[in-house]
Parts: structure tokens; C-alpha cells; sequence
């Protein structure tokens, strides 16, 4: 099952890079096995951000929780 | 066919002890006629170094070829390379000379000689021992005048030894080896590299190069680059067309470098965790304390040695996370020096 805590584990890989490069990624709800969530911060605007970590936390997130579905950028 | 003026600059970059060792040896060879069998993996370089060392030798007023043997099938390659006379296969309508007529008196590079015919190569062995060809179809002998360099992915060494490659062959190119190491292997000439192509790439787009954030310097040092120089030539292309906002940030960069490099920033913990192959005894309790020791330091890093966070991160109590430190002797090496290139920005 894709619980908040195995996602929030996912997202905590990735954050790091994210902080330090002053953004983040807020983990806003886990709906069956898809997640919302929101860029905030610096690389919050820019549509090149946006497609790189929308799939660089889908890929993730996928790999390493199997039955992972969708990711939803809000 | 004749490439551009290039410098050794220009085209090899790098300062590392094993970047530097190919550099003198190019410098040593610099005059010499012999065959040159230049091995690495894809990107690392093969044709811009065959290129340097065309330019550098006697020969470099003469033309440079390069051919990858691995674009034709067994018929065709023999015709690409030795050339073919009219009528000698249907479509042959007229004389068309080989590649290494065309670089008669030059330079021609064999690029991915490890996927020559086993057929093949035995001609390929009579042309480098005798210095003639003989076009397809053709009765006339022809000699050339030609140094040979040849190119391979993989340890040609070890295809004689497979069977898949012919050992007189082996011998007749390996007359000086070159061997260009992977990316991974010389990490300290990363951020040299990125500099040079985003530079360009920026160039190229009419723009100021921007400054570059820490983290994607740090993210660049950490992926491993299974393309090597060629893919992160092809990552900086990209930054440079996506950056928007005036700083290269890791929003510019490829997703999967991004998500590589993360998954890297564990890996000393996952080295330890391997168990060995053999029956060999092992000290648990030492691994586990390597482990544990591996992780809480990765943790503190990525947290810029955040405590409370390095203990949300392990989903341990903060006090817990104290007294594990010191009972690692982590306290000290956590203050002082760094291991590996790490997330925090100290600068």
C-alpha cells in the first residue's frame, strides 16, 4: 500500500538537493496509490524545474514503491 | 574531411593523474607512425583523441578518416574500406575507392573495431601487415600509405581470450595502447568539464554563462556518467537551453541525473551491507557499526549537520541520534573533515 510515510521517505531523498538549492517539494495528500504535491521555493516557477523533478521524483517514487501510479504537480 | 585546427586544450580536458598520463603519452607518440589502439567506453573520447593525434603527427596536412566498423554489415564494410570496382556486386555501377585509399598518405581511425566480422578481420590483418588493398571485385593491388588507429569499447584482450576476436589481429593494432578511463574513474575533472561545455553551450545560445548552484556541482560530482564526457556534454547542452532564470539550479538539470545522484548519496552504506561471496568469517558486529556509522554521517550531511533533522531522516529520537554519534566517534570526523563531496554549502 502507498502510505504518506513511504512517500514522505521518497521525497526525502530528493529534497536535500532541493533545500539546499533554496525550494522544496510539500507532500500534500496520498490518494489510493497516487500523490499530490507542491514545488515551493526558488524552482517553484520555472517550467523546466517543473518537468525535471515531476520526473525525477515519479521515477523515484516508482522505483521504489512498485505499485506507484501517478504523481500530481499542484 | 579534414578536421579543424584543434589544441590539446581545446579538445582533452582534464587535470587528473590518469587524464595526465594520457597526455604524455600523446606527447610521446606525437611523431611516431605506429598503429595506435585506443580503448574506453562510449563518450570517453575515442575519436577526439584519435583526432589530436592525427593533428599532432607529420601527417596532419594529409586527410584524417574515421570510419565506425560497426555501421556496415560484412559486405558492405569490406567495400566502405577497401573499395569496390564498377560491376563487382549489383548497384556497384562505377569505381569508387575504399576509405583507405581516401586516406592515402593521412590518418584513418577504425572506430568500433570490436565489432568487426571475425570473417572480416583477416583481411583487415593482410592489409595491416602488407600495406596494400585490393578493391572488391579488382585485380589491381594497391598500396597505401596509411597510419591506422583503431578504436574499441571493450578489452580486446579479452575477446581473443573469448574467441571472438583473432589474437594475430589483437597483436598487429596493439602496438601502442591507449586507454581512455571512464568519467567515474577521474571525478576531480567534473567540474572542469561542466565548466567548459556550459560555457559553450551558453555561448552558443548568445548568453551569459550563469553562475551554477552548489547542489548541481554536487549532483554532477555524484552521478556515475555510464555515457561519460559525451553525456555530460549532452546534460550541460541541456541546462543551457532550459535555464530560465539566471542560475543554474537543479531544476535545469536532466530528472534522471537528479534522481541518480540521489539514490548515490547512500551508496558507502550499500557497499558495506554486500555480503561476501565467500565462506570468509565476518565480524557482524564491525559491519553493523560501519553501517550505522555510514548512515548517521550521511544523514547529518544532508541535513548540514542538523541534528534534529538527521534524526527525522532516520526516524530515531534526537537523543538517540546523540548518544549513537558518540558511540561511532562520529563527532569528531563530522566537524572536521569531509570524506566526499557533500550537499551542505559551506561556501
Amino acid at each position: 500500500m502507498v502510505t504518506r510515510e513511504r512517500v514522505e521517505g521518497v521525497l526525502n531523498r530528493i529534497r536535500p538537493f532541493m533545500q539546499a538549492d533554496g525550494g522544496d517539494i510539500e507532500l500534500l495528500d496520498v490518494k489510493g496509490n497516487s500523490a499530490d504535491v507542491k514545488l515551493t521555493g526558488m524552482c517553484a516557477g520555472c517550467p523546466s524545474a517543473h518537468m525535471t523533478l515531476y520526473l525525477g521524483v515519479e521515477t523515484a517514487l516508482r522505483e521504489e514503491i512498485p505499485e506507484f501510479e501517478n504523481l500530481c504537480l499542484l | 574531411m579534414i578536421p579543424a585546427p584543434v589544441s590539446m586544450d581545446s579538445v582533452v580536458i582534464g587535470k587528473s593523474a590518469r587524464m595526465r598520463a594520457v597526455f604524455e603519452f600523446l606527447r610521446v607518440i606525437a611523431n611516431s607512425d605506429s598503429t595506435v589502439l585506443i580503448t574506453g567506453e562510449s563518450g570517453t573520447g575515442k575519436e577526439v583523441t584519435a583526432t589530436l593525434i592525427h593533428q599532432q603527427s607529420r601527417r596532419k596536412h594529409r586527410p584524417f578518416v574515421a570510419v565506425s566498423c560497426a555501421l556496415f554489415s560484412e559486405t558492405l564494410i569490406e567495400s566502405e574500406l577497401f573499395g569496390h570496382e564498377r560491376g563487382a556486386f549489383t548497384g556497384a555501377i562505377k569505381d569508387r575507392p575504399g576509405r583507405f585509399e581516401l586516406a592515402d598518405g593521412g590518418t584513418i581511425f577504425l572506430d568500433d573495431i570490436d565489432d568487426v566480422p571475425i570473417g572480416m578481420q583477416v583481411k583487415l590483418l593482410r592489409v595491416l601487415q602488407n600495406r596494400t588493398i585490393e578493391r572488391l571485385g579488382g585485380t589491381r593491388t594497391v598500396p597505401v600509405n596509411v597510419r591506422v588507429l583503431a578504436g574499441s569499447k571493450k578489452d580486446l584482450k579479452q575477446m581473443v581470450a573469448d574467441g571472438k576476436f583473432r589474437e594475430d589481429l589483437y597483436y598487429r593494432l596493439n602496438v601502442l595502447p591507449l586507454t581512455l578511463p571512464p568519467l567515474r574513474e577521474r571525478r576531480e575533472d567534473i567540474p572542469l568539464l561542466m565548466d567548459h561545455f556550459l560555457e559553450r553551450y551558453f555561448r552558443k545560445t548568445g548568453e551569459d554563462v550563469p553562475q551554477t548552484s552548489d547542489v548541481v556541482k554536487q549532483a554532477f560530482m555524484r552521478y556515475d556518467w555510464p555515457g561519460n564526457v559525451r553525456e555530460l556534454e549532452n546534460a550541460c547542452e541541456r541546462i543551457a537551453q532550459t535555464c530560465t532564470c539566471g542560475t543554474v539550479r537543479i531544476g535545469c538539470m536532466s530528472p534522471h541525473i537528479l534522481f541518480r545522484a540521489s539514490t548515490r548519496s547512500a551508496d558507502p552504506a550499500i557497499v558495506e551491507t554486500a555480503a561476501p561471496s565467500e565462506a570468509a568469517p565476518i565480524a557482524l558486529d564491525d559491519r553493523l557499526r560501519a553501517l550505522e556509522s555510514n548512515l548517521i554521517a550521511w544523514a547529518l550531511k544532508v541535513s548540514h549537520g542538523n541534528k534534529s533533522r538527521a534524526a527525522e531522516l532516520l526516524q530515531i529520537k534526537r537523543s538517540t541520534l546523540g548518544d549513537r554519534i558518540a558511540r561511532c566517534g562520529l563527532a569528531r570526523a563530522h566537524t572536521s573533515e569531509e570524506r566526499e563531496p557533500e550537499l551542505a554549502t559551506e561556501s
